[in-house]
């Protein structure tokens, strides 16, 4: 303080020196001492002295007090001075800064964000000078990296201004800071563990300094993410109490939107890190509803929008509908449906928690059904639909909140057939029950009560019942209204006609003529109902051709939208209202170009476009609830489309059935081919497998025929040996020829009888060799038969017959291979012409050139199929070519088999014959015997003696014949 | 929904190599066939099995634009698994595999576990790098090696689960701190209760797989 005193009123005597002069003076002093001291004097005198001289400070002492914040580090005092100071000069929002300077602790007003900013000329300048000076601090990007490695220093007296200094510069100069801290190792994870410092005061900035950083940068948010700052900010929220919990807790809400909000890759992370489950409890609000501070409204609030941004209509179809299960999973659509029937809850949660649990079950069928189940505990207990439509169509109830229940029941029946299905049959006379209040009943009566606003959103509301619905359009036709006593009833749809014709409010007109348009569009019977009765039509004309105020635009606008639907789904069963007759009444009453004018009323009106951005109704104020989300969808369908209608005449009405007619054609035809190909497809496959399976039969045979090849081989060489011995038996044949002789029986006669015998035994001997040799070669010969035999039984009557068999498979197989190919040329063949055909004779329309895109990627597929057909056939070819071998090859097989049976016959014929000699010598040998025997016998008779011998020589030489013959054989 | 653990991954090299094919292919089981250029991170997630335990991959899938490093840079000190991938079409990528180690080696923790992937097998008429020249690296470098192909899914699954596999294991050696989450693991919720009686137990465990 001496210091200080020195510096401002030392000097009584001079002249006061002005500001600027005293802050020139301290930042000389902070240059140049040489004392630590010193310098923190200065530089705390500087911080005394920057709000009031915040221009003089920020221009002469910023660079004096970026130098301490590098070359003090070791003292956190002056950093903190510094600090301080710096934060002075950048941050501009005055307010702010004397509530953090009175108390150290967060402030505990739910409001502090709230509040308007005065837009006076003071604060103008304020701001500017903060902007300057941060661009100042942000000139030499080492500044921010300098403060970021001070926000790691532990003291208090640093990290604190540090992290507001840091939130300063982000609020003036938001992407230019992040960009800088993106690029710093690092920057974003150290800014990260500022939540978890154990001092409150710390993480509580920290957070603030967190939403300034993530705003409206995808990467940092991110990387935020990855830092695991959903888990903590979760924590956090928790231990502070949820809802209940203080300016904390909206902090880290704010925090959490910014996150998640339009960042699909961090939704994502949250709800597969199980964070949607961590959201339920939050909405445990209990019936009590003892105090609803204005903090606990603002935490809610800001719940509700953080569940309503991870369903938000706007995301990706598939990333919200995964979210809405696992909201309905863990019951935290369960948990909101509670809140909306539970009573005390202020109206703005009211609406918010409807809002929500709109998005929450929009589209999505389990969450609708759920929601359909949902009872208000009353008594009797009625479904929540009912007593939310009783607020809807109920004036006394704030705007907001109709809207929001609105847009639930427009969410409820989002693709929703069974639900649509559901609310009109409480209209349908067969399944009125009289006992209850009904959806129906609710919206008939909105649709007829005097409140315009009611009228438009009952209308509204019935229309989404509608859409895209024709059975649901077709079974409204059915619903009929009881009028005044006596009077007959009257049909809903004439009932809506009339009103209109009433000429009441433009919003209870306009949403009923949109609930016409949407209940006839698409729909040929409706078309019909509407323009049976007489009036509709003059009504229609003469509201579109009268010249009225601006207020009437967009009704006529819409009776020109109604009119050109009455033509475009027209199908001429009125003979009065044909759509020729109908645009001849245009031409005639109002004119081509005045109807187009007209009709184009409707997507010019200034509020069209709002409502064409997001499915919520939402409107600035009551009157201006004119145009509904999916209603604009409608116009900017059929705009177009009936422009088109009317302007054509009937010829080209005509030849524009007929393009539409070739077109369909076409686009059957395309289909055929797309049959055709798919056809095609299946019978290559088929055919491929085929042939896959004719290549391994094909093996297999060739393995049969070698096989074969070597039993014939076999066979022959059998054959060539019995040759070889049946060769030798000739011989021996001849040489038996002449051997018997007879003998005389005289004295003289003896020695001739002798010589006889003698011959005789010679000759018995020489044919006792032969016999032998002759029963060895039967023996063979038969042993060689049976082997003949057996092997040509084995393998020709079995093998032969298979290979046979399975050749005659393979080639009818190769043949119906051969005809599917050639069907398949045929079906090409045909395909082409047609295409050609189709090629030439489609229309130049705008649709045919994807046709003819179409048509060439089939011809081109067709091309590759013939391709592949020529590939088959050739692979067919080469198989044939291998049966006609394989055929060859066994016929060849077959007639050598052949020759050798009919030498095996022969064979077999020598054997017998020779066989039958041999019995006859045998006879022949037995008779000689027999001789021999008698003329021993008279030998003996006459007294000749016969020496024994020469029987038993007879043997013994027998033997020997025997041996030699032995011999002959090992010869061979 | 219930896991044991959860891993943190991330998914690093030059641009065009196939990271978010190969992320898409193992969350979507689709290919993608245009380059839709990664701006920033992206994330996606999916459940595996190990060891009959389920475990909740959290994968981001990195920018390969060398104008985003600064950015995808902030993400390797959370990470506990890297596929750090190369193109086997484009030898320039797998040139500059060092320097993409030496980054993740010095902004990471020390026990990332580094699984070192030849992408685009499928291309083998236009390979530039061979099979083998990616073992060496992976064995110079202690890195797990696989060629994989985001288009016909070739390997796609082994990659993503042997990673896990290995810190798996690593978690089982006490290598990795379970309760530091920085380390880019975390204990299911569930088994964080009874994780803790485990973990007194532990010794004996250890003992236990110790005799095997
Ligand atoms: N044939 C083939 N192409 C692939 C494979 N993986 C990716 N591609 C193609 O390679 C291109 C780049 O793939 P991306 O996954 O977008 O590349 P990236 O690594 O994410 O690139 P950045 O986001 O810029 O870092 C795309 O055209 C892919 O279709 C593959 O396994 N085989
Ligand atoms: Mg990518």
């Amino acid at each position: 303080m001496n210091f200080f005193r020195g510096v401002m009123g030392g000097q009584p005597s001079g002249p006061q020196p002005t500001g600027g002069e005293t802050v020139q003076r301290l930042c000389d002093r902070v240059a140049s001492s040489t004392l630590l001291e010193d310098r923190r004097d200065a530089v705390r005198a500087l911080k005394a002295l920057s709000k009031k001289y915040r221009l003089e400070v920020g221009t002469q002492a910023m660079a004096h007090l970026i130098h301490i914040l590098q070359t003090d580090r070791s003292d956190s005092e002056i950093l903190g001075y510094a600090l301080d100071t710096l934060y002075n000069i950048i941050c501009n929002e005055e307010e702010e800064e004397q509530d953090m300077l009175a108390s150290p602790s967060i402030p505990v007003s739910g409001k502090r964000r709230n509040l308007p900013v005065p837009e006076d000329n003071a604060q103008k300048q304020e701001e500017d000078l903060g902007v300057l000076f941060t661009e100042k601090f942000l000139k030499d990007p080492e500044s921010v990296m300098l403060l970021l490695t001070l926000l790691e220093e532990f003291d208090f007296h640093v990290r604190w201004p540090g992290v507001k200094l840091l939130t300063a510069l982000l609020k003036n100069q938001c992407s230019q800071v992040q960009g800088v801290i993106l690029v710093s190792p690092m920057g974003v994870s150290r800014l990260m563990d500022l939540l978890a410092d154990s001092r409150e005061v710390i993480r509580n900035d920290g957070l603030l300094l967190l939403q300034q950083l993530s705003k409206g940068n995808a990467a940092i948010q991110k990387i935020v993410a990855f830092e695991n700052a959903f888990e903590r900010l979760l924590d956090i929220i928790t231990e502070e109490g949820s809802s209940d919990g203080g300016i904390v807790v909206e902090d880290c809400l704010l925090l959490l939107l910014n996150l998640l909000k339009n960042n699909s890759s961090n939704q994502n992370f949250f709800k597969e890190g199980s964070y949607i489950q961590r959201m339920k409890p939050w909405f445990e609000v209990g019936d009590d509803n003892s105090g609803w501070s204005a903090q606990k409204v603002t935490n809610l609030h800001l719940m509700l929008q953080l569940v309503r941004v991870m369903v938000s209509p706007g995301n990706s179809p598939g990333a919200s509908s995964s979210c809405q299960k696992s909201m309905y999973q863990c019951g935290l659509l369960q948990q909101l449906c509670t809140i909306l029937m539970a009573t005390g809850v202020p109206a703005d949660i009211l609406t918010e928690t409807i809002n929500t649990v709109s998005e929450v079950i929009r589209g999505s069928q389990i969450n609708q059904d759920y929601f359909a189940s949902v009872n208000a505990p009353s008594n009797p207990p009625r479904p929540a639909i009912v007593v939310l439509l009783m607020s809807m169509v109920n004036e006394r109830q704030p705007f907001v909140l109709r809207c929001a229940v609105l847009y639930c029941f427009q969410c409820f029946l989002y693709k929703n057939q069974k639900g649509q299905g559901e609310i009109v049959a409480t209209l349908l006379p067969s399944t009125i029950d009289a006992n209850s209040i009904s959806a129906g009943q609710l919206l008939c009566g909105g649709l007829f009560s005097a409140d315009s606003l009611s009228n438009w959103c009952a209308a509204v509301a019935l229309a989404h019942a509608l859409q895209d619905n024709l059975t649901q359009k077709e079974q409204l036709l059915r619903v009929q209204l009881a009028t005044s006593l006596g009077k007959p009833p009257v049909s809903l749809l004439q009932q809506c006609t009339n009103i209109l014709s009433q000429g009441s409010k433009v919003q209870t007109r306009v949403g009923l003529l949109m609930l016409l348009c949407t209940w006839i569009n698409n729909c040929p019977i409706a078309v019909t109902h509407f323009l049976h009765n007489q009036e509709n039509v003059p009504f229609l004309t003469g509201q579109i051709s009268e010249n009225l105020g601006e207020d009437e635009r967009l009704v006529q606008g819409l009776c020109a939208l109604l009119l050109g639907i009455c033509i475009y789904y027209n199908d001429n069963s009125l003979e009065n209202y044909t759509k020729e007759k109908l645009k001849q009444l245009i031409e005639k009453r109002i004119g081509k170009e005045n109807f187009v004018e007209k009709l184009g009323f409707v997507a010019k009106h200034e509020l069209y476009s709002r409502a064409a951005q997001k499915p919520q109704p939402t409107f600035p104020s009551p009157e201006q609830m004119l145009f509904d989300h999916e209603f604009t969808k409608l116009v900017k369908e059929l705009e177009g489309v009936i422009t088109k209608a009317v302007h054509k005449s009937s010829e080209e009405e005509k030849k524009e059935e007929e393009v539409k007619k070739t077109l369909e054609q076409h686009d059957s035809i395309v289909t055929q081919y797309k049959d055709l190909i798919r056809d095609q497809d299946a019978q290559i496959q088929e055919l491929k497998q085929q042939v896959s399976t004719l290549s391994l039969n094909n093996e297999q045979m060739q393995a049969q025929i070698t096989q074969q090849q070597s039993q014939i081989q076999q066979h022959k060489d059998q054959y060539n040996l019995l040759k070889l011995k049946l060769g030798k038996d000739p011989q021996g044949l001849s040489s038996q020829g002449d051997g018997a002789q007879v003998n005389g029986l005289n004295t003289e006669e003896m020695s001739q009888l002798r010589e006889e015998v003698e011959e005789l035994r010679r000759q018995q001997t020489l044919l006792n060799t032969q016999l032998s040799d002759k029963d060895t070669l039967i023996n063979t010969l038969k042993s060689g038969a049976v082997v003949v035999q057996t092997v040509e039984a084995g393998t020709e009557s079995s093998a032969n017959r298979e290979l046979l068999s399975e050749l005659e498979v393979l080639m009818s197989r190769v043949q119906s291979q051969g005809s599917e190919i050639s069907q398949l040329q045929a079906e090409r063949q045909e395909l082409i012409r047609r295409a050609e055909a189709t090629a030439s004779a489609a229309p130049p329309s705008s649709g045919s050139s994807a046709d003819a895109t179409e048509v060439s990627d089939l011809e081109s597929r067709l091309a590759a199929q013939t391709a592949e057909t020529e590939r088959l056939k050739e692979e067919c070819r080469g198989l044939r070519e291998g049966c006609a071998g394989l055929e060859q090859q066994l016929a060849s097989a077959q007639s050598t088999v052949a020759v050798e049976q009919t030498e095996k016959a022969k064979l077999q014929q020598e054997v017998q014959e020779s066989k039958k000699e041999q019995d006859d010598l045998l006879m022949l040998l037995a008779d000689q015997d027999q001789k021999i025997l008698s003329l021993k016998q008279k030998l003996k008779d006459l007294g000749e003696s016969i020496d024994e011998d020469e029987e038993d020589d007879l043997d013994s030489r027998d033997q020997f014949d025997e041996d030699e013959d032995e011999e002959e054989d090992n010869d061979d | 929904m219930a896991y044991a653990y959860l891993f943190k991954y991330i998914i690093i090299g030059d641009t065009g190599v196939g990271k978010s094919c190969l992320l898409l292919q193992f969350t979507d089981k689709r290919f993608q066939p245009v380059h839709d250029l990664t701006i920033g991170v992206e994330f996606g997630a999916r459940m595996i099995t190990i060891d009959g335990k389920q475990i909740k991959l959290q994968i981001w899938d990195t920018a390969g634009q060398e104008s985003f490093r600064s950015i995808t840079r902030s993400y390797y000190r959370g990470a506990a698994g890297a596929l750090l991938v190369y193109d086997i079409t484009r030898r320039d990528t797998f040139n500059h595999l060092t320097t993409w180690l030496e980054d993740a080696r010095q902004h990471s923790n020390s026990n990332m576990v580094i699984m070192l992937i030849g992408n685009k097998s499928d291309l083998e008429s236009r390979r530039e790098v061979k099979k083998e020249e990616g073992e060496a690296f992976a064995r110079e470098h202690g890195l797990i090696f696989m060629e994989t192909s985001a288009k016909t899914a070739s390997n796609v699954e082994e990659a993503f689960i042997n990673t896990a596999k290995e810190i798996y294991e690593k978690i089982q050696e006490g290598v990795f701190d379970i309760n530091n989450e920085a380390n880019g693991i975390k204990i299911g919720p569930q088994h964080a209760a009874t994780n803790s009686t485990l973990s007194g137990s532990q010794g004996g465990q250890q003992a236990g797989g110790g005799c095997c």
